[in-house]
Order: structure tokens, then C-alpha cells, then sequence
């Protein structure tokens, strides 16, 4: 699928930077380039591998609360000056063959005020300018992160899911890498699913699959819109391609049933293993509505019994019949891989995590609106261990009166909750 | 006979193209025309030997598809076909229909491009050309899941109700088990082109000088004429090689053929007996048939009028109509002696039912999740009380 990427803020800007090196480094052809970057700040950044120059676009830099900083954890900061400069942002965009793409990616930490703040800005735009679907890739923050940053993710999620054509969702509580460091494994190793993920279906192996996944097959797939999940697992084998010797060798040690019945087992468990481990956001996999598996890697090693059973464990583990299912044959790789997207999963406590966590915020800036973040974040947290201590009978009972006598208090205040909000 | 042959879609692609290459190795000249439609130029890529000038990318224009396939839609691939309906008349503008008998449309049913835009080629076709026109469609297995079987089931009745004539394969039954993805395909495809290409192939001459018990095309065609969804059955066997040094005596190994006539008549009807009761390209009840024809294809030192004749009685019994045709298609240096059974407008296919419960239960299964995506999707980003604002 070929993909236009677009970077907000510094870390949404650094995954797009490793997505294009992940890409050029597995020789395979998705963005070839297309990609556009932007923050908020008075200077641009620097430290960029694989996005050029001329594709780095600064918002605001003649804004005047915008320090050297960026907004300073502004959000309602970031979401302005992304809007008042929304001419700039377009202009930039002219950079990128967008009609000739068949879709749009949208790369943002929702947990920080510019991937908040403009990402949401810049994700209405988007959806505005172009009818090709537009996908968000966004962080979400681990409990380190702080409540901030749990408000900001979950005021933002309110944002993108409904206004994005599905938003991709990678928890930092469970993918912690550093996306600054271009050799932070962890983020390598998301980016490879992204790549993996979007670059089916480009013609870029001597072999043709039988079932090429192809663009229209995952822009169905993430059709339903909402929050998805993504998952992969390889394991390393023997390329096709070897020496003549090489490969009658392997023919001769090669005790057929045994060796098919290992390759079936291999194949599926190691979509079972994709599915089942370290999903890009956890969740309830059985509450999504449609998935989609990639099979990828030598032809000999594409076991079909093993696909096939692996397709038919899927359809009841993600409780759907809307499974897409495709080879995607290389026979020069050293690793049989498989990629599995979750698509509309609803049932995602990282999720509810987050937005109980952003309540704890929101209601101690209430308390004391002029104060510091940080000074929240502390007031917050103190809160919240109360409430999850308080919260022990109520979670037993496992009710939703608990949670309402719980938030009690806001509904009354709600009102200047938002209004200190929006300051 | 001679056929215009059309693959549409993935599947419909590379079954055509294994039909064309078992013609090559077998010195047939079944497919006096073909073509590729698809709505992915991926798919596009693959067949070894259909010309590359006849390989149509339909869509490539179109917002839903852009040269990428449809996605597993039904009704996109229906849409698309129809938007690129002129696109697809001008292919067909270069089939001299004079040449060929009839046309077959090859197509998957599971997915969305052969599924839907199968049908929609099929209209077209029955509106230019006054020749009949067929089609082969392949039922997804069970192991594919709902959606393919809805797709399945929906596009199954657009198919009969337009073709002359549907012959179903049916992926279940020909599920392969011990293979790696790309040979269980191949496999696939290559035993439901020997069993296609064998059967139609018959009378593709027409010439005069043929033995009595030719069968030509008006045969075929009228043996098809039923309408409904057909099969067929295939069985072959090694012959001795007569023409020495043509083969290697790699027959060595098979028993001699006795050439008096009346084993020749009882290998004759062994044969069709075996090739009703192999596996059929789609699994049915024999006795349900409303015609059945069978064609002896091989060398005509092997034929036997006796053979034929009896063979005939016996599948006249099986197939429990007097509407049978059995006759010979002379290949005078095949080293195989096949039998191809038609059975005509089987009504009883379990699998068809089979397919139609697993469509109704997806059916249902998706639009509940319909029902509920907006209220889901809004329950996740918003807290129980609705406390936090959306940024914009
Ligand atoms: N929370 C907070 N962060 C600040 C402040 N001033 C500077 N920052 C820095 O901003 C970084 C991330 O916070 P945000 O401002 O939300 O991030 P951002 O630059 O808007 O967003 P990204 O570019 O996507 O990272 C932190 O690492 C802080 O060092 C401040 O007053 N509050
Ligand atoms: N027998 C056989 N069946 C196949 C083959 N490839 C695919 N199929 C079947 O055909 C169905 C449709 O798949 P495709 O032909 O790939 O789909 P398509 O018509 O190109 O449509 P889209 O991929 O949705 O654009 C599948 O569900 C399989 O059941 C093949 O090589 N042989
Ligand atoms: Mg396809
Ligand atoms: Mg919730």
C-alpha cells in the first residue's frame, strides 16, 4: 500500500524518521519517500536520518507564547497555533504525492501537548483535503508518563478515533523504547510492524503470492474505523534461494510427513503467537470486528494446512468472520513472519486506564486551576492512589455504581472543568 | 469445441492460465481467446501464459480500487466492473466470436473481483454475442471462513441465473494436505484444468474425417443446454506406447494392453465408471444429473464402439437419465487414455447447502457487529460520565 507519512510533533516526527529507515533497510517500497514532518518550535530539530530537510515543516515558530521550548506542554497551545497555521501545514503538504498514495499515516505521541494538541488539528485537515483513507499511528502513554499525558491521550483519542479511518494504537507502557535513539530496538521493532504491515501488497518480490494482501484489502479491513491493534511474530529459517547443493541436500534429509506436519505446526503457532503476544495495544482480541493476517517469508515454508488452520483459529479467536487472509512469498529471507491487525477492538483496558487516570487530573486542576503540571500531576497521582484504594470494593463488585459514585463529585463541576480546560 | 476463455479475478486468472498450459503440453487448442480481467494489477502479474496484451486491469481509476484489488467486496467489485463496462466491451472487441463455439468465464466466488465483477462480464457478454456462454466458478472451502462463503452464496445465484451453464469446483473437496501454499494451488488448478480441458477440448476440430463415434461440439452444448450447476468426473490411464521411441519406455512398468476388443470395451467402461466415481470437481449426487456426457480421449487405436455402448447403458443407469452422450476425441499421440464425465444440471450438492448455512450465519454475525460499531467505538474514548472533552 503505498503510504504518505506525516510526523506531528517530536516524537511522531522520530517514528516517522525510523519507519523510513525500516523500510529502506527490508528493501521494501511502501512510502519510497513520501513523507512529511512537523513540529512545534522556534528552530527545527535536527538528528534526522531518513527524512530531508525540505520535508520538515515548523508550525508556529513566529507565535508568540511558542518558546524555545515548542508550547511547553500546552495543549490548547499547540491545538491553536496548529489551526492559526494551517496555511503553512497545506502548503507543506503540496510536497507530498498524496492523490498518488493510497492512504495517509498520521504519526503522533498522544500523550504529548503537540501530538495532542496539533495532531488532532492536523488529523481533521487531513480527513478534510483527502479522499484517500487516513490512518493515525498514535502513542499512547505508559504510567510513567504522568497524568498529563494520560489527559492529553484520552482528550485526544475523543478527537482522532472518530474523525481518523481507524487509529493504530502503540501503548508506552508496553513498547517503552526511546524513539529519539535511531537504534532503540523497541522502536525498530514497532516500526517493522508498520512496515510489514503496509507494505503487502506492493510488487516488490520475484515471486507473486497466491493471495496477495493488497491495499483495498486492508483499507476493508480497517473500514469499521476506531481503535486497532497490531501483532507480529517471525521466526528464522532457511531461504529457498541456496546453492543447487545446498537445496538437494535438504531434499534428501527431508522425511515428508513429519517435516509438513512440522511445518503446519510451525506455521500456526507462530500466527498464534503474533495474535497472542504484545500486540501493539493490548486488548480483548475476540471484541474486534474484522483482522487480517499476512503470511510472509520463503515459499517452502508457507505451509497451507498450517495457514489455513491458523485462518480458521483466528476466525474464533477474534469471534469474526471477517478475516482476510494472504501469502506474501520471499525467497531470499531468512524468517518465516506473520502480521495480524486487529481491527475495531472496543474492548482495550490501557484504555480505560488512561481515562481514569486523566479524571484524576482534570479534577485536581479543577481544585486549583493556576497551578503547574507537574504540581497536577503529584496532586493526581496522590488522588488516585485514594481512589484505587477506595476503589477495592467497588472494583470487586465490579459495577458500574462504583464508578459513578466515584466520579460523582466532577459531574457537578463539570462545566468549569471544561472551561478550565479550554484557557 | 472452441471456447473464449475469461478469467476473472485472482483465482479465475490462474486456473485460465493452467487451462492454457495443460493445452500447450497436450497439443490441445481449447482457448481460441483469452483474457484476464482483474481489478489488481498484483494478481495481474502472475500467469505464465496469458499474453501480457490480454491481461485487463478494470478499476485502476476507481477510488475503491486503484489497481488494488477490491478488498474481498462483493459489491465493489461489481461496481467497479460496471464503471469500467465499456473498458471490457473493447477488450471482447478482438474475440472473432466466428471462431469459437462458446464462452466460458472462469472466476472464485469467494472474493470480491471475480465474485462480483464475474457476473457483470457475463452480462455483457450474453448481451453482444448469441453463443452461450458458461462459467466455471470455484466454492471456497469451509476453512476460508463466513465472509467468502457469503460472498459465495450471494454471487452463486447472480452466476446461474445468468450463464448457460455453471460448473462448480468446490475447494473443500480439493483441499490438498501436505503442501506449502503455492503447490496446493497449483495442484488445484492443474487437476480442474486437465478435467475443463479434456471435457471441452472434445470436437475441437470438427473435423469430418473423424471416427463415427466422435463427439463434437454441438454435443457439449447441448448437453449443457440444461442450465443449472454441473460437474465433472475425470479418470486416465497410461497406454502403451505404440509409436516406438516416441516416449521413453517409462510405461514399461504398466501392463500390457491386450488389444482384442472386448477388454478394450471393459477399459472403456472401467474408465468412465471410474471417472464418475472419482471426486468431482464439485460433489453431488449422481442420480440427481439431468444429462450426462463423456468423452474418451486418446489415442483412436484404443477406442472400441463395444466400449462406448456399454459405458453409455451403464452411466444412462448411474446418472438415472436417457439424456446421455458418450463419445470419442481422438489424440493420436496422447500417451493417455482419459475419460471426462459431464454431469449436467446436478441439483443435489450438499456443499452448495453447506455454503448457503455458513453465509446465513455470517450474514447475521456481521450485521450485528454493525449494529453496534458506533456505540462501541463511542464507549471506548469516552469515560463513564463523559468528563473529558475532545481536543477539537
Ligand atoms: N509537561 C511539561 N513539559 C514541558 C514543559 N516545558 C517543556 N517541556 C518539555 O516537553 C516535553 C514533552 O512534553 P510536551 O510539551 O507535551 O511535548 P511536545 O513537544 O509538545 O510533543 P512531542 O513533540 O510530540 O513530544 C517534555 O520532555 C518536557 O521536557 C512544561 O512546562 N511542562
Ligand atoms: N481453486 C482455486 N481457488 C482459488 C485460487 N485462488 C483463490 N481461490 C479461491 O477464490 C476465492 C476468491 O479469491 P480471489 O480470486 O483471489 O479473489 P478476487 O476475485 O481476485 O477478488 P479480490 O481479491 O477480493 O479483489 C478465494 O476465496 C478462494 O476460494 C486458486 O488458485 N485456485
Ligand atoms: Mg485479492
Ligand atoms: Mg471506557
Amino acid at each position: 500500500m503505498k503510504l504518505a507519512l506525516v510526523g506531528v510533533g517530536a516524537v511522531g516526527s522520530r517514528m516517522v524518521d525510523r519507519i523510513l529507515e525500516v523500510e529502506a533497510d527490508t528493501g521494501r517500497a511502501f512510502t519510497r519517500g513520501n513523507a512529511l514532518v512537523c513540529d512545534i518550535a522556534r528552530t527545527p530539530a535536527d538528528g534526522f536520518d531518513a527524512v530531508p530537510e525540505d520535508q520538515r515543516v515548523l508550525l508556529g515558530d513566529t507565535h508568540e507564547r511558542v518558546t524555545a521550548e515548542g508550547v511547553e506542554g500546552d495543549l490548547e497551545l499547540a491545538a491553536d497555533v496548529a489551526g492559526a497555521d494551517l496555511p503553512e501545514f497545506r502548503r507543506a503538504l503540496d510536497s507530498l504525492a498524496i492523490h498518488e498514495s493510497d492512504g495517509v499515516l498520521l504519526v503522533a505521541d498522544l500523550g504529548s501537548a503537540t501530538g495532542s494538541g496539533a495532531g488532532s488539528v492536523l488529523v481533521e485537515e487531513l480527513q478534510g483535503l483527502y479522499d484517500e483513507p487516513l490512518y493515525v499511528l498514535g502513542a499512547l502513554p505508559a504510567d510513567d508518563d504522568g497524568g498529563t499525558a494520560a489527559l492529553n491521550a484520552a482528550r485526544a483519542l475523543r478527537s482522532v478515533v472518530p474523525t481518523a479511518d481507524s487509529t493504530l494504537a502503540f501503548d508506552r507502557e508496553t513498547w517503552p523504547g526511546d524513539p529519539e535513539r535511531d537504534d532503540d530496538p523497541e522502536i525498530r521493532a514497532l516500526a517493522t510492524r508498520v512496515a510489514t504491515l503496509f507494505a503487502a501488497g506492493e510488487l516488490d518480490s520475484p515471486v507473486v503470492a497466491e493471495n496477495a494482501m493488497d491495499s483495498s484489502d486492508l483499507i476493508r479491513t480497517l473500514e469499521p474505523g476506531g481503535v486497532s491493534s497490531i501483532g507480529y511474530a517471525s521466526t528464522d529459517v532457511e531461504p529457498d534461494e541456496r546453492g543447487f547443493l545446498g537445496r538437494l541436500l535438504a531434499w534428501f534429509s527431508r522425511s515428508t510427513d513429519d517435516d509438513e506436519a512440522t511445518d503446519a505446526a510451525k506455521v500456526k503457532s507462530l500466527v498464534q503467537r503474533a495474535a497472542n503476544t504484545r500486540l501493539t495495544i493490548p486488548c480483548e482480541v475476540s471484541s474486534a470486528e474484522r483482522a487480517l493476517v499476512v503470511l510472509s517469508g520463503p515459499p517452502s515454508e508457507l505451509s497451507r494446512r498450517g495457514f489455513e488452520s491458523a485462518r480458521q483459529w483466528l476466525e474464533a479467536e477474534a469471534d469474526t468472520v471477517e478475516i482476510l487472509a494472504g501469502d506474501d512469498p520471499r525467497p531470499r529471507s531468512s524468517t518465516l513472519e506473520a502480521v495480524v491487525i486487529f481491527s475495531n477492538v472496543t474492548d482495550v483496558p490501557r484504555i480505560d486506564t488512561l481515562q481514569r487516570r486523566a479524571l484524576d487530573v482534570q479534577a485536581a486542576r479543577e481544585g486549583e486551576p493556576a497551578s503547574d503540571d507537574d504540581a497536577d500531576d503529584a496532586r493526581a497521582d496522590a488522588a488516585s492512589e485514594t481512589r484505587d484504594a477506595d476503589g477495592v470494593d467497588a472494583a470487586d463488585s465490579d459495577s458500574g455504581a462504583g464508578d459513578a459514585s466515584d466520579d460523582a463529585p466532577l459531574i457537578e463541576d463539570a462545566e468549569a472543568v471544561a472551561d478550565d480546560a479550554s484557557e | 469445441m472452441k471456447l473464449a476463455t475469461i478469467g476473472v479475478g485472482n483465482a479465475g486468472s490462474k486456473i485460465v492460465d493452467r487451462m492454457l498450459e495443460f493445452e500447450s503440453r497436450t497439443d490441445r487448442n481449447l482457448c481460441r481467446h483469452v483474457h484476464a480481467i482483474n481489478t489488481a494489477r498484483t494478481d495481474l502479474a502472475k500467469p505464465d501464459y496469458i499474453p501480457e496484451e490480454r491481461r485487463v486491469l478494470i478499476g485502476d481509476t476507481n477510488q475503491k480500487a486503484k489497481g488494488h484489488g477490491v478488498g474481498g467486496d462483493v459489491e465493489i467489485g461489481a461496481e467497479v466492473a460496471k464503471a469500467d463496462l465499456d473498458e471490457i466491451r473493447r477488450a471482447f472487441d478482438d474475440v472473432e466470436i466466428h471462431t469459437v463455439d462458446a464462452i466460458l468465464v472462469v472466476a472464485g466466488l469467494g472474493g470480491g473481483s471475480g465474485s462480483g465483477g464475474g457476473p457483470v462480464v457475463i452480462d455483457a457478454l450474453q448481451e453482444m454475442y448469441d453463443e452461450p456462454v458458461y462459467a466455471l466458478g470455484v466454492l471456497p472451502g469451509e476453512y476460508e471462513g463466513g465472509r467468502p462463503a457469503l460472498n459465495a452464496a450471494r454471487s452463486l445465484q447472480s452466476f446461474v441465473s445468468k450463464v448457460d451453464n455453471f460448473i462448480g469446483f468446490d475447494n473443500d473437496a480439493w483441499r490438498a494436505r501436505e503442501q506449502t501454499i503455492e503447490e496446493g494451488y497449483e495442484q488445484m488448478n492443474r487437476e480442474l484444468a486437465a478435467r475443463l480441458v479434456t471435457l471441452l477440448a472434445a470436437g475441437e476440430t470438427d473435423d469430418s474425417d473423424v471416427a463415427e463415434n466422435a463427439m463434437d461440439s454441438s454435443d457439449i452444448i447441448r448437453t449443457l443446454d440444461t442450465g443449472g450447476v454441473s460437474s465433472i468426473g475425470y479418470a486416465a490411464t497410461q497406454v502403451e506406447d505404440t509409436s516406438e521411441g516416441l516416449l521413453d519406455r517409462w510405461s514399461s512398468d504398466s501392463q500390457r494392453v491386450n488389444r482384442d476388443d472386448g477388454s478394450q470395451a471393459t477399459k472403456i467402461k472401467g474408465l468412465v465408471r471410474r471417472a464418475v466415481n472419482s471426486r468431482l470437481t464439485l460433489p453431488g449426487e449422481v442420480s440427481s444429473a439431468d444429462r450426462a456426457l463423456a468423452v474418451i480421449s486418446g489415442p483412436p487405436s484404443e477406442f472400441s464402439r463395444k466400449g462406448i455402448e456399454s459405458a453409455r447403458q451403464w452411466l444412462e443407469q448411474e446418472a438415472d437419465t436417457v439424456e446421455v452422450l458418450v463419445g470419442d476425441d481422438p489424440r493420436e499421440n496422447s500417451p493417455r487414455l482419459s475419460a471426462a464425465v459431464l454431469l449436467s444440471n446436478v441439483t443435489e450438492a450438499p456443499r452448495i447447502d453447506q455454503i448457503q448455512n455458513q453465509a446465513v450465519d455470517a450474514q447475521e454475525k456481521i450485521a450485528e457487529q454493525e449494529a453496534v460499531r458506533e456505540e462501541q467505538i463511542n464507549d471506548l474514548i469516552t469515560d463513564d460520565n463523559n468528563d473529558l472533552d475532545p481536543v477539537v
